[in-house]
């Protein structure tokens, strides 16, 4: 897609909130929130790692994909119960990424 | 002038820093350093210019990272980047299981798993994948061991530098870094038809010394002996040397209770004393429940173990490949780091040992330093 045809895309795509988890704040200049343009969970993690690498670096691996630890919720669903990476999100929508239960 | 003993104790719940004066008497303990705890499986103490120590950082959630301190260990902040597989790669980083210091004290290397090599000309900050070795020919053939598929051992030499990996086994590079062969004739393996491939092999560690050019020694992953399915019965295969940069190699494990172990280890001052801990192959704990380290004075030709001081009895703990160090100090002693968390002091080249702390959590890796 071209820049300016991208633009206006963003432009138009509804505005989604990100919560981001404490420790992954130091990523994103301390916020707690963030407020992206976009469409699908997919476009999500490009814009995170356009604006935020590191934090990106952190939920995903180089491959692209979730790491194994990391939950992503679109408002109270997880991920995996909608369309994966496919689900499309809505204006007011709040994504939550959280870490799983695990340890030893 | 170097005034201190620094420890770095790499362990499941993150790196502890141990210090003591050059006497050796009591050490105090800080730590844990890296995010929440998380384990610590390499650390690197470069001693070239203002010291900086090293470590990796696995965090389970949030992936690897690269801690760092210009302090002696008294904070630890994480470099701007870790070792990341380009995009297109497919493979992702899994671990960090070796940091050694490259020309200059920024230059790092890093062995990863799955078994990659990266290095960073600026302290960790930023890394670029060894194309070499890690895109090598055979590298997409190599298979984890029990510990994952990873780049352990790094050993520079010049333009020489030997990597083991398990399982690959032993590559060497001529030119610096830039190509690499396979090179394990007389390394062999329990777990394959042929007993000698020419790559595969689950080599633990390699260590070598500068004042003998030439000469490697290798644990192996031994334990064969009973061995009597194709191939034939593989004794001794676990504990070798090679007197020409790791081309060949020939078993010198005649004389151990036990040809499997992880660690091995040169004498900082003499490239003909060499330390293993043999542990029973099917369970990795020491022989019986009486840990010992063995020592030998001679290249190999003969073992001596070192007892004093460690438990007797009732003792299966493991000690891990990189969990066994000595300092530099003129009557070097030994250090080396259980799976049940203590940390061992051998005075006096490994002659009497003592306990420095016993409550820790699992030790995965020992690095020391005189600073």
């Amino acid at each position: 897609m071209k820049l300016m045809e991208k633009q206006s895309f963003i432009a138009r795509a509804p505005t989604i909130t990100v919560h981001v988890p404490a420790p992954l704040r130091k990523c994103c200049s301390g916020a707690s929130k963030i407020a992206l343009p976009v469409t699908d969970l997919r476009a999500m993690l490009e814009e995170l790692e356009r604006r935020h690498p590191e934090f990106h670096r952190s939920i995903c691996d180089e491959t692209g994909a979730v790491r194994r630890h990391i939950n992503i919720f679109v408002n109270t669903q997880h991920m995996r119960d909608c369309n994966g990476l496919d689900t499309s999100l809505a204006e007011g929508d709040e994504v939550t990424i959280m870490t799983a239960v695990s340890g030893g | 002038m170097p005034d201190r003993i620094l420890i770095c104790i790499g362990t499941k719940k993150g790196l502890f820093v141990a210090e003591s004066s050059k006497a050796r008497g009591k050490f105090t303990l800080r730590g844990p350093f890296g995010h929440g705890g998380v384990a610590v499986y390499s650390a690197l103490i470069g001693t070239r210019g203002t010291p900086r120590i090293y470590a990796s950082s696995c965090n389970p959630f949030f992936g690897m990272k690269v801690l760092r301190s210009t302090d002696l260990g008294k904070t630890f902040k994480e470099t701007k980047s870790a070792p990341a597989f380009p995009k297109d790669d497919g493979r992702a980083l899994a671990n960090i299981w070796s940091l050694e210091t490259g020309d200059t004290p920024k230059d790092l290397w890093c062995g990863v798993e799955p078994a990659a090599l990266f290095r960073s000309g600026d302290g960790g900050d930023s890394w670029e994948m060894v194309s070499g070795i890690s895109n090598h020919e055979h590298a997409r053939k190599w298979q984890p061991g029990n510990g994952g598929l990873c780049m352990h051992t790094i050993l520079r030499d010049g333009n020489r530098v030997h990597l083991g990996i398990s399982t690959g086994g032993h590559y060497l590079s001529e030119d610096g870094g830039s190509s690499f062969k396979a090179a394990n004739k007389g390394v062999g393996a329990g777990f394959t038809p042929d007993p000698y491939p020419e790559f595969g092999q689950c080599v633990h560690k390699i260590a070598g010394h500068k004042d003998a050019p030439g000469r490697l020694y290798m644990q192996n992953h031994g334990g064969w002996s009973e061995w009597d399915g194709p191939g034939g019965r593989r004794p001794d295969i676990g504990v070798l040397r090679s007197d020409d940069h790791g081309k060949t190699w020939r078993s010198i494990a005649k004389g151990l209770p036990s040809d499997f172990g992880f660690p091995i280890l040169v004498h900082p001052h003499n490239a003909d004393t060499v330390y293993v801990m043999p542990l029973e192959p099917s369970t990795r704990t020491c022989p019986g429940g009486a840990p010992a380290v063995w020592r030998s004075e001679n290249g190999g030709n003969s073992w001596k173990k070192l007892a004093k001081g460690l438990p007797k009895k009732k003792s299966y703990f493991t000690v891990q490949r990189d969990a066994m160090d000595a300092d530099e100090l003129k009557s070097p002693a030994l250090y080396f780091g259980t799976t049940t968390g203590q940390l061992w002091i051998g005075r006096e080249g490994g002659e009497k040992w003592e306990c420095l702390f016993d409550a820790l959590p699992p030790i995965h890796c020992v690095k020391v330093a005189v600073v």
